[in-house]
């Protein structure tokens, strides 16, 4: 099928959006995706979607997002989502502390449900609200530290760093799957046009199994 | 807090506000309504002898109603699927529910549970208060009445049935009850429904690990398969599963994100004669929009199964496409199919777990 010239780009990236019920996923997806910040927005029910297709690192890069229900019974639903993702958007909400401890939860049911070499940023959201921070951005930055995950504090609602976020997720996903087709022998390029991306697949098998008692 | 971004967007009292008949704020011209406020005199006319004959069949109070049922159900339903009259539909869907028999059963139990019992589930409700139905009037004013008896209505079923607790969706439920009845009503309602009064219960929409969200999207998937044959491989084709576009309907009743009009319709129906009008109004939109869907790519697929063009939403085009639709007998089979194969699956994994050590 040809495509129109607006729709072109080199990868297709899928990311999902995860993280406590409340926190702002919504927003920062409506922000990234249409600069819209909604302030009468209705809580997520089920799975939401939205595309938007720009430039990282000098490639055209379509970022797939799929935002999530953030209510803990609603993963019977939105885990299903989690494969084939390359990139994980882990939200908590800087004024409420229980929206950060839940962030090891969060990476628990990405270590169970996602492939294993997904790429997790771990984004503080609604920076804005300054008098009301609960969570310190050095207590946030080590954790990402210790746990392996890049990190940034947001406000979808001031649109201060959503666009950064997204780059640098992005980016990341592009240079491991750069770096992955150069040892594999293949050109990158190879990817293109795809419905899905097929990076996920060789050590999907080797996922560890999870210490679930 | 984060309520406090919701303050700079209360409803301003000095300010009117426009709302359309059902108290939804008006964003911009909104074509139905306009349509439906140039009624001509003798569309009022007939609105009016169609009221009378609602009353006549009810009964003072609703004393009418059970004998009228009984004696001619066809009548009921078929004046059903006409659409209740506004004015009546908070005492009719009482009636039809079975709720108004619960209420009566149970006098002072709602009260109970508001003032004295503690829920496990308060946070979680007063987060999601300020974002349920955020465009209706009744329910923008914080702290206002309308939140209050939202939130006494959640939280009262989440102590009422502890298992259930409160789930992201029902907020929508309670709300569209809310506007057609009291909190105590509605509290009722909501027991009627997802513990089964009339028709089977539907708690499972909302019960750990969503069971009856799975088998119906399940029932629907095949449904689709089965009634739209070429759709269904489209959607198989580019990997478009109902889990990506169906579960709010079944999980708020069509009260999500449908336009409310048309959601209040659904719902006199859906009272009356159970959740296979979820399933039948889900076929009819696809079947309405089937040619132009089997032509889109995965992503304007997803936008079109989200974003139903105005003319597949009216209610008095869907509905009647809908009421054409046969599914009794598939949903029978296909129930049955889901609970065989979910129970190989657990077989499977109990089988598992054996063999490790």
């Amino acid at each position: 099928m040809a495509r129109r010239p607006d729709e072109e780009y080199d990868y297709l990236f899928k990311v999902v959006l995860i993280g406590d019920s409340g926190v702002g996923k919504s927003n920062l997806l409506s922000r990234f995706t249409r600069n819209e910040f909604c302030l009468e927005s209705k809580s997520t029910i089920g799975v939401e979607f939205a595309t938007r297709t720009l430039q990282v690192e000098g490639r055209t890069i379509k970022a797939q997002i799929w935002d999530t229900a953030g209510q803990e019974r609603y993963r019977a639903i939105t885990s299903a989502y989690y494969r084939g993702a390359l990139g994980a958007l882990l939200v908590y909400d800087v004024t409420k502390p229980t929206t950060f401890d839940n962030v090891s939860r969060w990476l628990k049911e990405l270590r169970d449900h996602a492939d294993s070499n997904i790429v997790i940023m771990l984004i503080g959201n609604k920076t804005d609200l300054k008098h009301l921070r609960a969570v310190a951005t050095e207590d946030a930055q080590s954790f990402a530290e210790k746990e392996g995950l890049s990190f940034i504090e947001t406000s979808a609602l001031e649109a201060t760093n959503v666009e950064k976020a997204f780059q640098t997720i992005l980016g990341e996903i592009y240079r491991i799957i750069s770096k992955k087709s150069l040892s594999s022998g293949e050109p990158a390029a190879n990817i293109k046009e795809g419905q899905t991306l097929v990076v996920e697949a060789e050590d999907t098998n080797a996922k560890k199994p999870c210490c679930s008692s | 807090m984060e309520n406090k971004r919701v303050d700079d967007h209360e409803i301003q009292t000095t300010v009117p506000v426009r709302v359309d008949r059902f108290g939804f704020v008006k964003h911009e011209q909104n074509p139905p309504e306009a349509l439906m406020s140039s009624k001509s005199a003798s569309e009022y006319e007939r609105e009016e002898r169609r009221i009378r004959k609602w009353r006549k069949m009810i009964g003072v109070g609703g004393s009418d109603w059970k004998h009228y049922v009984r004696r001619k159900p066809h009548v009921v339903k078929r004046r059903i699927r006409k659409g209740i009259p506004d004015c009546l539909r908070g005492l009719v869907w009482q009636l039809i529910s079975g709720s108004r028999d619960l209420l009566l059963m149970n006098p002072g139990v709602y009260e109970q549970l508001v003032i004295y019992e503690t829920s496990a589930s308060e946070l979680d409700i007063i987060r999601d208060i300020s974002r349920t139905f955020p465009s209706h009037v009744f329910f923008q004013q914080r702290h206002g009445p309308g939140q209050r008896s939202l939130y006494n209505v959640l939280k009262a079923y989440s102590v009422f049935d502890r298992d259930v607790g409160y789930v992201q969706g029902m907020g929508f439920i309670a709300g569209l009850l809310l506007l057609y009845m009291s909190e105590e009503d509605a509290f009722w309602l909501l027991v009627a429904l997802l513990k089964g009064a009339v028709h089977s219960p539907m708690e499972g929409l909302y019960l750990a690990g969503l069971p009856l969200v799975q088998q119906y999207l399940f029932q629907f998937d095949h449904l689709v398969k089965e009634q739209l044959p070429k759709l269904g491989e489209h959607f198989a084709q580019e990997m478009i599963n109902p889990s990506m576009y169906a579960s709010q309907w079944f999980i708020t009743v069509f009260s999500y994100s449908f336009p409310f009009h048309l959601a209040i319709r659904i719902w006199d129906v859906f009272l009356y004669e159970g959740v296979k009008i979820v399933f039948k109004v889900g076929l009819a939109l696809l079947k309405y929009c089937h040619d132009d869907l089997v032509k889109l790519p995965f992503e304007k697929l997803i936008h079109g199964l989200r974003n139903f063009p105005e003319d597949a939403l009216n209610p008095d085009v869907l509905l009647p496409l809908a009421y054409s639709i046969k599914v009794s007998k598939s949903l029978e089979d296909l129930k049955q199919e889901y609970e065989k194969q979910t129970a190989k699956t657990v077989e499977g994994l109990v089988k598992q777990e054996k063999q490790q050590p």
